[in-house]
């Protein structure tokens, strides 16, 4: 599944992750805690593969940090889900069309991009906001449809990169109960927060960052 | 990959920006504009030049007095000069008709005797009437004895062929100003598109799009750019060359009348002005669109 092995990681001579290892298995819910800035984003990066390490090995999959070539990224990414704080959503394309896009720029084809789309929509309950806007939507709702456009291509792992950070408790309890309900039919979950209650309600594993390492830990 | 998809985003770009766009549009015109002039000035100068080649005649002036015997001497070695395609002997009568001729008098009640020398009119082959090798066939001509002197306009042909050189220098380096200016102009609102775009750019690379999917769009929207320009140039040199024939006679605007391909060549400049300044910024700008 995904396997980090001996990483290190620098910026212009400042570690942010020190020969780190861990392991993520297939169908696995996993909490990523530690404060902000301390490289939770830059761990998922490394698995999205918008960086390389500077030593170490990432394994995504069938795709191996050491030998994998500029052209082969995309593909890899097409296997993962990814999932922002600030949701990156196109605003001049409503919630049908934001989550079609994966698609189109996949070049799927047109009768299965409906088909996969009133599935998902289903999946984060906004079936019947399909034809709304952004900008009309509240943040849990735009976070839904994030999520959504993230499960379209059927990815193996959904990598969710404080995917509450702009909501209140409430909705971030909604889009933890999401994040549930796809991980119990099988899709792994990589959740970074530093949502704490989130990640007790969420009863996962949990790996925290600190100092540049990463250990896991029993409990919060 | 989705064609409709990246045409339709190519289009889109375009619509966008339409200052940007319309301001290479116009540079991509002009340039192409200039190229076509100094192309139809080029092709006419060297066609004029060739025509007056054609009739460059050499003309020998033989010494006085001269037998018969040393004018046939004089002949033969002549005809054995190298480049030398024909001679005609005139003598000195026939000078005094060909005299009246071009001037309506009589030499003889100019002057109580004849002063015009018999000569030889000397026609060259014609790859020896460029100027250079032209020269050559006179300097051998006028060492042979018997000959007083040569003559042969060749100033008029140096003339001619020193100002097309200058012409076509000239108009190749405004040419590559202007074209180097328009594509850069095809290369900055390419930036531009790319900037407006950067949200849309960031979401396809995370969700795994090809680098060829996300670039396309930008190359077309500079290659519809480019054959814009090139279509507009090939108007205004139509429109250009229409209004100078009407003002010219009609023999000298038989000079203006240029090929078709010509106007199919200024779009396909236009397009490959396009293509090159989209290519300078999607390499650029798009790998610098990071992920997060």
């Amino acid at each position: 599944m995904i396997t980090l092995k001996n990483v290190t990681l620098s910026f212009n001579a400042q570690p942010i992750l020190s020969n780190i290892s861990m392991h993520i298995n297939s169908g696995e819910f996993v909490s990523l805690i530690g404060e902000s800035g301390i490289g939770k984003t830059t761990l998922l990066r490394l698995i999205y593969m918008d960086l390389l390490p500077n030593s170490g090995m990432v394994t995504v999959g069938k795709y191996n940090s050491l030998v994998i070539k500029q052209r082969e990224i995309p593909y890899l990414r097409r296997t993962l889900g990814v999932v922002f704080q600030d949701f990156k959503l196109l605003e001049d394309r409503n919630v049908f069309e934001n989550v079609a896009f994966p698609l189109h720029v996949t070049g799927v084809k047109r009768h299965e991009i409906q088909r996969r789309i009133v599935r998902v929509l289903a999946e984060v309950g906004l079936s019947h906001k399909r034809g709304a806007m952004p900008n009309e939507l509240s943040g849990g709702e735009q976070q839904r449809v994030v999520i959504a456009r993230a499960l379209v291509n059927e990815p193996f792992i959904l990598l969710a990169d404080e995917p509450t950070g702009n909501l209140d408790p409430a909705l971030a309890n909604e889009i933890l109960d999401v994040l549930l309900q796809i991980n119990s039919r099988g899709t792994a979950v990589l959740l970074a927060t530093h949502n704490y209650d989130l990640v007790r309600r969420s009863g996962s594993r949990i790996l925290q960052i600190k100092d540049t390492k990463i250990k896991e830990i029993e409990s919060i | 990959m989705n064609l409709i998809y990246i045409l339709k985003e190519g289009y889109s770009g375009f619509k966008r920006a339409k200052l940007a766009a319309a301001a290479s549009v116009i540079t991509i015109s002009i340039s192409l504009l200039l190229v076509g002039l100094f192309l139809i000035v080029s092709l006419n100068t060297s066609r004029i030049i060739s025509l007056i080649e054609d009739k460059v005649e050499i003309e020998a002036f033989l010494q006085e007095p001269i037998t018969k015997n040393q004018i046939n001497e004089v002949q033969k070695s002549i005809l054995f000069t190298p480049g030398v395609d024909s001679v005609q002997f005139i003598s000195k009568e026939e000078a005094a008709q060909i005299f009246r001729q071009d001037f309506g008098e009589d030499i003889y009640s100019v002057l109580d005797f004849n002063p015009l020398p018999p000569s030889f009119k000397i026609s060259l082959k014609d790859h020896y009437k460029k100027t250079e090798l032209a020269s050559r066939v006179v300097e051998s001509i006028r060492s042979i004895k018997g000959v007083e002197e040569v003559a042969y306009r060749k100033e008029l042909i140096d003339f001619l062929e020193k100002r097309t050189l200058l012409l076509n220098i000239i108009g190749l380096v405004v040419g590559i100003i202007f074209g180097v200016s328009a594509i850069f102009l095809v290369a900055n609102t390419i930036r531009l598109a790319i900037y407006s775009k950067r949200k849309i750019i960031q979401t396809m690379k995370l969700v795994g799009a090809t680098k060829w999917f996300i670039r396309t769009p930008f190359l077309l929207e500079g290659i519809l750019q480019g054959i814009l320009g090139g279509i507009f140039s090939a108007i205004m040199l139509w429109v250009v060359i229409f209004f100078t024939s009407q003002w010219l006679t009609a023999e000298l605007s038989e000079f203006l009348k240029i090929d078709f391909s010509l106007y199919l060549i200024l779009a396909l400049m236009g397009a490959v002005f396009g293509l090159v300044g989209s290519i300078i910024s999607v390499r650029r700008f798009i790998s610098q669109t990071i992920v997060k």
